[in-house]
């Protein structure tokens, strides 16, 4: 499957399509939007952009109001927009992508509500259970969207919460100290999601094929699986090599999948980025830095097995196009 | 996005009359852009540490400007010319790409320790620096970078001459410019191109700081900008102003009556977000990367947009030009005028409409 805009480009570049004719050209391979698309595309900016700034802006607004409003005020002031939300899922259903996205707003503004919930009764909650609530309380919703952005935001709010239950400290400053299990239990639901996600899509659901919310899926079980093996390396932490292990697990699963089976390019170029840094911190930590040798020598690997691995990845994501 | 094959392709292109001969061979391989990122960031890291070998291996030009200027120059000089001598192998491209970094890297080096506090004289040299490895350097990816890091440049020098509210309308009126003709540049597209995805960066990261760069945080220095608060509403003037332009500019091109129905709708979301922008100067430059990326069939610059419009509307929360009511306040009508806007689609632009319909 070439990508059409690509292959006119290349051949206006080679001489093959004089470029006053570029723009027919274009056209008549319907790389350009038509006026239909257009219209649809504007319809969902409007109401994305519509949506999450409104969500926005009321989320601000709760911020800033925090001590002046009575309680039956903030209540009835959150509530009311689900409540009306809510009415808006009901009459325009959920098949259409209005009637998402706007349960997609409610389930935004049930955070909210439930930060309000916290702060009003002082229930001496930590952060993380307001997290673990709230991504609780719209799994339902998740579950009747059937919205991939949706789960997206689930998964989101899981991470957090977990994130937050084991962290003292500031949230990204806080990562780099994260306890072993942390860093455990954040690779497992990654993956696990990931897995589950893609033996959903390939058996055959249609509305989960949509390729970006898995690669964010893939993106953040990748990362794990790095922070894993990075930290064996650097042994901050007594974890006994189990990190390197999943990692190396991870690589070769993620190859067999993403390579053999399903070929989405982007994790193994996620893949390959993986593994230079970790050599990287492995070099980084068991040469002695203080030779100017050293720099360069870190430098030439970094360098050559990026392009290796670049060179390899284009391989993959031409051999696609010719198939 | 369709699927026909390059054969396909080619055949309705003869067709058209646009095309003659044979179906050419398939080019040098093309990689997809989140392989062209990896490299990207792979070079930087590979740069790093060839930086730090410069340092220690050359100690003397750590203390030296103008020792520091010179080797610098002298390596960004040896990567263009590795990059020009046509050799195509991945190493050589890795390397050379490496090689340059570690030379700008050492450029500004020295060049800070000569110019000192005088930030704007450093930001201007290398840009200019920018500008000529861009020209020199035949390479896609070197050109983002030059590109981008050109451009950052050039907006570090108006915040440093405290006329940083100008830097984004006048970043992203270029990145707009460059996409909106990328269509009419025959042969030089593929440079076009590589400064409109740097100039994408660039638009990005200046919206999302505000224009500041951190010069204030970094430098101490605590003034508005040049003007008072003329000079936050002229840049926040310029960047509705500039939203505006881009969407009469795409309606041009596509050949779209302004009064139409949809040239309507078009033109009053941009106005909206103008609005918006006046207040929350992210908006419009998100906005515009998102329609602009749509418009030109390019779904990595519409990806950007979104992903600037969410990191926008986080960095909002924290900035400091008003009060969360406020902010929350435009927002919220901004949000919901544009949901108005969109019923307003429904009425004046019905389904199934001829194209060029008025």
């Amino acid at each position: 499957m070439a990508n059409p805009r690509d292959e006119i480009l290349d051949w206006v570049e080679q001489g093959r399509l004089a470029p006053q004719n570029l723009r027919r050209a274009l056209d008549a391979a319907a790389v350009l939007p038509s006026t239909d698309q257009w219209r649809r595309f504007l319809d969902r900016l409007l109401a994305f952009m519509g949506v999450v700034l409104l969500a926005a802006g009321v989320i601000f607004f709760f911020a800033y109001n925090w001590n002046e409003l009575g309680r039956f005020a903030k209540f009835g002031l959150v509530e009311a927009p689900i409540l009306v939300t809510l009415v808006f899922v009901w009459r325009l259903g959920l098949g259409g992508i209005a009637g998402k996205a706007a349960l997609l707003l409610a389930a935004l503004l049930t955070g909210a509500l439930l930060a309000l919930v916290g702060q009003t009764y002082q229930t001496g909650a930590d952060t993380f259970e307001l997290f673990a609530l709230w991504a609780a309380a719209i799994l339902p919703w998740a579950l009747l969207a059937r919205f991939p952005a949706f789960w997206v935001l689930w998964l989101a709010l899981a991470n957090l919460a977990l994130a937050l239950y084991f962290l003292t400290f500031g949230l990204l400053f806080g990562m780099l100290f994260a306890p072993a299990k942390l860093l455990w239990l954040l690779f497992a639901l990654d993956t696990a999601a990931l897995v589950l996600w893609e033996a959903l899509a390939a058996s055959g659901i249609e509305w989960l094929r949509e390729r970006w919310s898995l690669r964010i899926l893939a993106t953040a079980s990748g990362a794990m699986a790095t922070a894993l093996a990075m930290s064996d390396v650097l042994g901050w932490r007594d974890s006994g090599g189990w990190g390197a292990l999943a990692w190396l697990a991870w690589l070769a699963a993620a190859y067999a999948v993403y390579r053999r089976r399903i070929k989405d390019v982007y994790v193994l170029a996620g893949g390959v980025l993986s593994i230079v840094v970790v050599i990287t911190t492995l070099l980084a930590r068991h040469i002695r830095l203080h030779d100017a040798g050293s720099f360069l020598f870190i430098g030439l690997v970094v360098i050559g097995l990026s392009a290796a691995g670049g060179w390899w990845l284009t391989n993959v994501a031409n051999e696609e196009e010719r198939s | 996005m369709n699927s026909m094959t390059r054969e396909a392709l080619w055949e309705r292109l003869r067709d058209g009359a646009l095309v003659e001969g044979a179906l050419p061979e398939r080019g040098e391989a093309r990689s997809p852009w989140f392989v062209r990122a990896m490299l990207g960031f792979s070079g930087w890291i590979g740069a790093l540490f060839l930086f730090m070998f410069v340092g220690a291996f050359f100690t003397f030009a750590m203390e030296n400007a103008f020792a520091a200027i010179g080797i610098g120059a002298g390596a960004c000089a040896a990567a263009a010319l590795l990059f020009r001598s046509g050799r195509k192998g991945d190493f050589s491209a890795q390397f050379a790409f490496a090689v340059s970094l570690a030379g700008q890297g050492l450029m500004l080096y020295g060049l800070g320790k000569w110019f000192g506090k005088e930030i704007w004289l450093t930001a201007l040299a290398m840009a200019a620096v920018q500008a000529a490895l861009f020209a020199l350097v035949p390479n896609f990816l070197h050109r983002v970078w030059a590109a981008w890091t050109g451009a950052a440049a050039l907006a570090f020098v108006l915040s440093d001459l405290r006329l940083y509210t100008l830097a984004p309308p006048l970043v992203t009126a270029a990145f707009v410019w460059a996409w909106i003709r990328e269509f009419d540049f025959g042969a030089r597209a593929a440079q076009l191109r590589a400064a409109g995805y740097g100039l994408a960066l660039a638009s990005m990261q200046v919206t999302l700081m505000h224009g500041d760069l951190w010069v204030r945080w970094f430098v101490g220095r605590d003034s508005g900008p040049l003007g008072g608060w003329i000079g936050y509403w002229l840049g926040a003037a310029l960047s509705a102003a500039v939203l505006v332009w881009a969407v009469l500019a795409l309606l041009r091109r596509e050949g779209v009556a302004l009064g139409s129905g949809p040239g309507r709708i078009a033109l009053a979301g941009a106005a909206l977000l103008g609005l918006a922008s006046l207040k929350a100067s992210g908006v419009g430059p998100a906005a515009a990367l998102l329609v602009v990326g749509y418009a030109n069939g390019n779904r990595v610059l519409a990806g950007l947009g979104i992903v600037a419009l969410l990191g926008y509307l986080s960095h909002y929360y924290y900035s400091l030009q008003a009060t969360l009511l406020e902010k929350s306040a435009i927002l919220a009508a901004t949000g919901v005028a544009l949901l108005v806007a969109r019923a307003a689609l429904h009425l004046w632009w019905p389904k199934q409409t001829e194209a060029g319909d008025a």
